[in-house]
């Protein structure tokens, strides 16, 4: 008996490792709160949510604390800063000429451009080679994400200067091989891409889902382009389409192209879309919170970025009533007022506080109506588009009798007020003066220590110990 | 037959057989079981009669009354902890039986991987520790009582809060980027990361940790942190043996941080703002200037009262005295064991009650546990343990920088307790502190802000359960099968008050909740079989088994806010704002095989190996081998050493090993999306993109140890030491290897470095004085070198900084070498700028740095490695008295070596928006007459990188001694117990963390805020894998960002049993 039970236990034993052992499958474990790669990319509503993702990288790039806007204006003459947590020194050195090569903001915007370009690129990989979703899709979904890509090269390279040009997802290893490209070649995949997306993107009016580009707004991004390489010619043909187009107006007023619910007007040429309805999203507008002074007296915590100078509030005309309407004199603290002006044109009054986080709903353009009359003036060199910005702001027109002639004497010096005025705040300044070729003696003359190498930021360092090939920019 | 297995089986094999034993004459014999050295009473040893299996219950008094037959009978007498002894009867009558401790001991049995064994037959590295060697100790977590006792085990406390776990590093740091914990094995189940606290450590017969890569092996791919093994108790055959002890004591924070007073702070304040609005325009601005003439930024101006009357400020308030307390704590403890020799048994109950020395915060623990072993027939026993503790706590302070503990040091001591409304801070709009505002920064980070306008509480259940069915096949072949469940729940509820007491800061912050729960199950089954058998002299014990282990966490959160008001603080009283949940699973099945093999118990061989499959690796990668030998020589028993004098014991062992590392996010190997939105039209669309690249060629760290080691004791045991070297290559070592960032990543976890430890181990044990009154000695010692053989392409230094700090780890260095400039002084004057190479905005007053690469230029080529947290050497030594039942021991613990950056020098080295400073920086340059300490820079509220940058200012020695551990215990004698219920009663007073000597200007040298590295942590976050891109906490060990300090701890307890 005890026999037959020993062996009958032995047998199940046996039998009972060799069971479990056979399940090779209890080691496959698939992700369970994340999706991967592996299966996606597939149909059409695969690449919406990767086309949705990949418009998301706009948020950093034009964040507050963003590559643009601490280029744009801290290192004009628009902002300064006063209190702003973090690493301190590395963001004074934007507004001070300080910029080292470890500097860690420097890199950072670096690493936001770079995966920012990897998700763009992704999608163009995979609409490739993707055999389910219509041609016609795909035409548009390129355009769109070559629109992504052209306009944040563009802003590379006036960062930077050539930057290694990355078209497709690449491995670590094929990495390695890229080194900087010329300026003329960045600018040449420029071209090409924006170009794409002028060709193949709809009218304003057609766009598929409100926010996603439109061919005005690559060609006015090519505009730019055209301008900040000296060819007005093209600059003015590509603009002027765009203003005859009849997609875009100007509002009716300044006060008329802000608020919380001041959305997609007919004004705004590429607008970045935010919703407060949702904290968890990541989707809320952050520019009021972050251009508040470095204080909590609203119940959010300011966060003191790009506090406008004296400078700039001092150069509004008497009368101009854009002044009011984009600078705040500073904020009421207890029983005192503290003077700090800081930009309010994306202020949410009374809008959701979660934690001391401020939920606002305001969205930001990266270019509208009035840049593109501006440039357009640049590039043709005739006034009347210029006049129409003025106008709007109730200001005597150029050419006219009451316009200060005294300080702004020729046209150019005319554009170069009327921009800065019209678009303050907007991360336009610095490479505004940099493509009048005005940095220099602009900033020179108050008081910052500006030289022709520190118009292109540094390479950071980390990036250099990456890969060795790669070369800093001169001065650094 | 003769049997590597301990004492337990000659008993059972006793038991078997001894039915067929005779029965005779009959007399009586009486007597009592004592310890050899104290001649205290063993209670409750086991007591059997030779080839049979009467069991003879020895009283708790260790007294026994025994019936024989005949002359030649024997008794097998065994106690824990004691060497089995046989004694032949003979024709005495009464006996008294002294047993011997093994400590030290070649009989002991020590617990391995997947059984157990002789210490004379281990042939790796094995450190045992027994109950008796914590049992007074205060500490929630048995690990802490092992700081400084065990030689190659660095045990640092970073944090001291309740509850909070050490840091453990076996033979030094084994990963970059990995996890660096050893793996937990309780009851024979290993767990990675493990909540030690959930171990009730009254419950634990022994703590065994293998050290080296032979001894671990058998735990293949979780072996290469080290494995800490934990045995719970079990009753003995007897009457049933209640034990109680409750203690009581206070904890303490007895070394403060020296920080400026209000009259300190002032005079630092002034002379920054002062010197940011002269160099602001040096030509025109003037010191004198008041603030009418200093624009518009507060930035620039002063207080008038500042300049008028500072004195009206007194010496302020100390934040630090506002924040801790004397803390009290209590632990009650109760259990019962017992049993036949058919059940054993033993309950427990333990109840911890600590208030902690922070403010409000607590840590409170039940412990349950009840652990059952029942004969069913000869052949088959079943068990089962079973334990479920809870804690509550509420511990706040541990996470550095923008915690309580960092931000009142970094709290103004101008500012008052409560201003005149009752509040706390200056944000009150109706306060007269309100006005300070004008002259921002400044700061007042109230604690009583944190912790009295918050609630927060965290409550985490463990349930172990482990149920096991042993089988005797055959003589010596048995087979065990265990079925064995961890359950975690964790929850964690928090609210902030509207406001906060207007005391944080300048935030006037809205009410928030959030409640979060987590929950983690653990299963496993392992079948095992072992046979030992023995042909002539040859002895084997084989080992085979298989098992497989899974595990899934989940984690739900809430988050609301826009409560109407505080009444009431949960969820649904707010808006909800966000919400999240996931999970995430592992899996790991293994075979495994072992060979002990002896030849006369003098020469001992032994191989093992362990196939691993991991889910953590992608398919083609997911087994992996781990084998091991290793082999020890008694040389003391051959024959040409008989002779020699004095030598006890002389023995050799040998051993080499491959262990694996498998601590790396769950989802590493896979390419993995995640979500962000956009928006349009007002809508919020959900998108996806790749957050992680593919990396399907992942596989785990091997580490390579070689170990050889010496045990030699002489005069009669009474002086021993153990001495071990090891050398260890980690190869394959998981590198977040720097990737150029224009991939859309800044760097890949890549199997591709090289580390080598070696090291040298040695214990000494003395027994100095053996009379009536005893001293006896242990000294360890241990001495770890770590350097990186290999990194990723070209070698390129890996840079981590976080918060200015920068630790560089490059080949033919430790890992993680602080990197920064190195400050020599203070500029005086213009001439001495002049003769330096200096960065262009250098004045006077401004710190030296060196130019350290030699071009003239102050660059960041100038920084250089400026110290490491690992230490030369660490070590312990204890001495223990004994005189008449009064004991007295007395651990020293230290270091000696490595650095610890002190990085809230951030804050408090010199003007950083305002927050108050160390009293030193009170010591600053202020002009080329009053040049301070000459260490101390120019403040000014306008700084510059170079002096924020991370430099020789923010590292300091770590070095220390402390004296760790007091115990003073007093075991009421027998003639005094004798006619009471009681069969013993101690009570002793126990006091941790006594005094440290160190020159540290935090609050200890072993404070660090970054933890070991650690990608399952536990229920707080989903192991998505997304966190592999920043920088691994591991790397960062030994960077102090305001932690909590170390409090002493003073119990007074009292144990009885009866």
């Amino acid at each position: 008996m005890n026999r037959i039970i020993n062996l009958n236990t032995i047998i199940t034993s046996i039998l009972l490792l060799l069971l479990v052992s056979c399940g090779k499958s209890f080691t496959d474990l698939a992700p369970i709160s994340n999706a991967n790669t592996n299966n996606f990319y597939n149909s059409e509503s695969d690449f919406e949510s990767a086309i949705t993702a990949a418009m998301n990288t706009l948020y950093s790039v034009y964040a507050p604390e963003g590559p643009v806007s601490y280029t744009g204006e801290l290192m004009g003459d628009n902002a300064t800063l006063y209190i702003i947590a973090g690493a301190q020194a590395d963001k004074h050195a934007f507004r001070d000429y300080t910029i080292q090569t470890p500097n860690t903001m420097v890199y950072s915007f670096w690493r936001q451009f770079y995966s920012a370009l990897f998700a763009v690129n992704t999608v163009l990989d995979k609409l490739q080679v993707a055999s389910q979703v219509d041609v016609e899709y795909k035409k548009v979904a390129e355009a769109e994400m070559r629109f992504l890509r052209g306009l944040y090269y563009f802003q590379m390279v006036r960062l930077w200067g050539g930057v290694p040009l990355v078209t497709k997802a690449v491995s670590a290893q094929e990495s390695y091989s890229i080194l900087r490209s010329s300026e003329a070649e960045v600018y040449n995949q420029i071209k090409s891409d924006l170009r794409y997306a002028a060709d193949n993107l709809p009218l304003s009016s057609n766009v598929k889902l409100v926010g996603r580009p439109a061919k005005g707004a690559a060609q006015t991004v090519l505009g730019e382009v055209y301008l900040t390489l000296g060819d007005k010619a093209n600059a003015a043909k590509e603009l002027l389409e765009v203003y005859n187009s009849q997609e875009y107006a100007l509002q009716s007023s300044y006060a008329a192209v802000w608020g919380p619910n001041v959305k997609n007007t007919k004004e705004s040429v590429f607008e970045i879309q935010y919703s407060s309805a949702n904290a968890s999203t990541g989707t809320h507008s952050p520019f009021y919170q972050f251009f508040f002074p470095n204080v909590n007296v609203l119940g959010f915590s300011g966060v003191g970025m790009n506090q406008v100078t004296d400078d700039l509030y001092n150069e509004f005309e008497t009368g101009d009533p854009r002044r009011d309407i984009a600078i705040s004199l500073g904020y009421q603290n207890g029983a005192t007022f503290q003077e700090q002006k800081f930009y309010k044109k994306w202020i949410h009054p009374n809008a959701t506080i979660n934690g001391t986080t401020l939920l606002a709903n305001n969205d930001f353009m990266v270019y509208r109506f009035a840049e593109v009359l501006l440039m357009l003036t640049e590039a043709t060199g005739d006034a009347q588009y210029l006049n129409k910005v003025r106008g709007r702001a109730g200001l005597p027109l150029w050419g006219t009798a009451g316009y200060p002639t005294s300080r702004y004497g020729t046209l150019e010096l005319a554009l170069e007020h009327e921009a800065r005025m019209e678009l303050a705040g907007e991360y336009k300044r610095w490479f505004l003066l940099k493509r009048l070729n005005r940095a220099i003696p602009v900033l020179t003359a108050k008081g910052k220590q500006v030289t022709q190498d520190k118009l292109l930021l540094p390479v950071p360092d980390i990036v250099r110990l990456q890969n060795s090939a790669i070369t800093q920019n001169p001065g650094y | 037959m003769k049997s590597l297995q301990p004492f337990r089986k000659v008993l059972l094999l006793t038991l078997c057989l001894g039915s067929f034993a005779a029965i005779a004459q009959v007399r009586s014999v009486t007597g009592q079981v004592l310890d050899e050295t104290s001649g205290q009473p063993l209670g409750g040893a086991n007591m059997v009669i030779s080839g049979s299996s009467e069991n003879i219950p020895v009283s708790a008094d260790g007294r026994f009354s025994v019936r024989i037959s005949d002359t030649t009978t024997a008794l097998i007498v065994s106690y824990a902890g004691y060497i089995t002894r046989q004694i032949n009867v003979g024709n005495q009558t009464t006996l008294n039986i002294m047993l011997t401790s093994t400590a030290g001991n070649l009989n002991e049995v020590v617990v391995i991987g997947y059984g157990t064994q002789k210490k004379r037959s281990v042939t790796g590295s094995v450190a045992s520790v027994n109950y008796d060697q914590f049992k007074d100790r205060s500490f929630s977590n048995v690990v802490q009582s092992l700081t400084g006792t065990v030689p190659g085990v660095n045990i640092t406390q970073s944090q001291g809060a309740p509850g909070m776990a050490p840091v453990i590093q076996i033979r030094g740091i084994s990963s970059i980027t990995a996890g660096t914990n050893p793996l937990f094995v309780i009851d024979g189940v290993p767990l990675e990361d493990f909540n030690m606290n959930m171990i009730n450590p009254q419950d634990i017969q022994s703590v065994e940790i293998l050290k080296d890569a032979s001894s671990a092996a058998i735990y293949g791919s979780r072996g290469a942190n080290g494995v800490v093994m934990i045995t719970t108790k079990l009753g003995k055959p007897g009457k049933p043996v209640v034990t109680a002890g409750f203690e009581y004591g206070f904890q303490k924070v007895t070394r403060k941080i020296e920080m400026m007073d209000a009259q300190q702070w002032i005079r630092y304040y002034i002379a920054a703002k002062n010197n940011a609005w002269v160099d602001l325009n040096p030509s025109v601005n003037r010191a004198t200037d008041p603030n009418s003439a200093r624009g518009t930024s507060t930035l620039y101006k002063i207080p008038e009262e500042f300049m008028n009357s500072p004195e009206q400020f007194g010496s302020g308030t100390d934040w630090q005295d506002v924040m801790y307390r004397t803390a009290p704590l209590a632990n009650a403890q109760l259990s019962v064991s017992g049993g036949t020799d058919k059940t054993q048994y033993m309950f427990s109950a333990g109840l911890l009650n600590q208030e902690a020395v922070l403010d409000q915060n607590y840590y409170k623990r039940l412990a349950l546990r009840s652990n059952i072993k029942q004969r069913l027939s000869d052949k088959i026993s079943v068990g089962l343990n079973l334990s479920l503790t809870g804690i509550h706590d509420r511990t706040e302070g541990v996470d550095g920088k923008s915690d309580v503990i960092s931000l009142a040091l970094q709290s103004d001591p101008i500012f008052p307790l409560y201003n005149e409304n009752g509040n706390l801070g200056i944000v009150d709009p109706n306060s007269i502190w309100n006005r300070y505002l004008q002259y921002n920064p400044v700061n007042l980070w109230h604690p009583y802000a944190t912790t009295r306008f918050t609630n927060r509480k965290n409550k985490a259940y463990n349930t172990f359960a482990l149920g096991f069915l042993e089988y005797d096949i055959l003589q010596g072949l048995k087979f065990r099968s265990a079925l064995s469940a961890n359950v975690s729940n964790n929850s964690y509820n928090f609210y902030r008050f509207k406001n906060q007491g207007y005391g944080y800061n300048q935030d006037l912050a809205t009410s928030t909740a959030t409640a979060s729960t987590g929950n983690k199950l653990n299963w496993l089954w392992e079948n095992t079989a072992t046979y030992d058998f023995s042909v002539n002299e040859h002895d084997f014990n084989l080992l085979a088994g298989y098992t497989s282990q899974n595990e899934r966490t989940e984690f739900q959160s809430v988050t609301a806010s826009n409560f109407p008001n505080d009444l009431v603080q949960t969820i649904n009283a707010g808006t909800v704002t966000g919400g999240t949940s996931t999970a995430s699973e592992w899996a790991i099945q293994s075979y495994l095989a072992r060979m002990n093999y002896n030849f006369r118990n003098k020469y001992f061989l032994s191989a093992s190996i362990r196939r691993d499959g991991s889910s953590r690796f992608s398919r083609d990668n997911q087994w992996g081998y781990f084998p091991s030998v290793s082999a020890g020589w008694v040389i003391s028993d051959e024959q040409f050493l008989k002779g020699a004098e004095g030598l006890s014991l002389l023995k050799l062992k040998a051993s080499y090993g491959s262990v694996g590392n498998n601590q790396i996010p769950n989802y590493g190997a896979v390419g993995l999306l995640g979500g962000v939105n956009y928006v349009s039209n007002g809508n919020i669309i959900a998108g996806l993109k790749p957050i992680t690249l593919d990396n399907a060629a992942l596989r785990w760290e091997k580490t390579n140890q070689l170990n050889l080691g010496l045990d030699i004791a002489v005069l009669k045991n009474r002086l021993s030491a153990t001495i071990e070297v090891y050398r260890s290559i980690t190869k394959d070592m998981l590198l977040n290897v720097p990737i150029p960032d224009i991939t859309g990543f800044s760097s890949q976890l890549t199997n591709i470095g090289k580390m080598r430890n070696s090291g040298i181990e040695i214990l000494l044990s003395s027994k100095n004085i053996q009379r009536e009154f005893t001293w006896a000695t242990d000294i360890n010692f241990s001495m770890n070198r770590n350097k990186v053989l290999q990194l990723g392409p070209g070698n390129a230094p890996i840079f981590y900084t976080d918060w200015e700090t920068t630790v560089r780890t490059a080949v033919g260095s430790p890992v993680s070498d602080f990197f920064g400039y190195v400050f020599t002084g203070v500029y005086n004057n213009m001439t001495e700028i002049q003769n330096t190479p200096h960065e262009a905005s250098t004045r006077p007053g401004d710190p030296v740095i060196a130019d350290i690469s030699g071009d003239g230029k102050i660059t960041t080529d100038d920084r250089t490695v400026i110290g490491n947290n690992q230490a030369k050497f660490i070590g312990g030594i204890t001495n223990r008295f004994g005189y008449k039942g009064i004991e007295l021991s007395v651990l020293l613990q230290g270091r000696y070596g490595g650095e610890v950056v002190n990085q809230n020098y951030r804050f408090l080295g010199f003007w950083n928006s305002g927050r108050n400073l160390y009293a030193g920086a009170a010591n600053f340059w202020e002009s080329e007459q009053n040049p301070g300490d000459g260490k101390n820079p120019r403040p000014s509220a306008n700084r510059r990188s170079f002096q924020q940058g991370f430099s020789t200012l923010w590292v300091e020695d770590a070095s220390f001694l402390r004296v760790k551990n007091i115990t003073l215990s007093y075991n009421i004698p027998q003639q005094v117990l004798h006619k009471t219920p009681f069969h013993n009663l101690r009570i002793y007073l126990n006091a941790d963390n006594v005094k440290l000597f160190s020159k540290y200007t935090g609050y200890d040298p072993e404070n660090t805020t970054y933890k070991a590295t650690n990608y399952s942590a536990g229920t707080v976050a989903a192991n998505t894998g997304v966190s592999v891109s920043s920088l691994p906490s591991g790397s960062m060990l030994g960077v102090d960002y305001g932690s909590y300090p170390l409090p002493m701890v003073v119990t007074f307890g009292l144990k009885t049993s009866f």
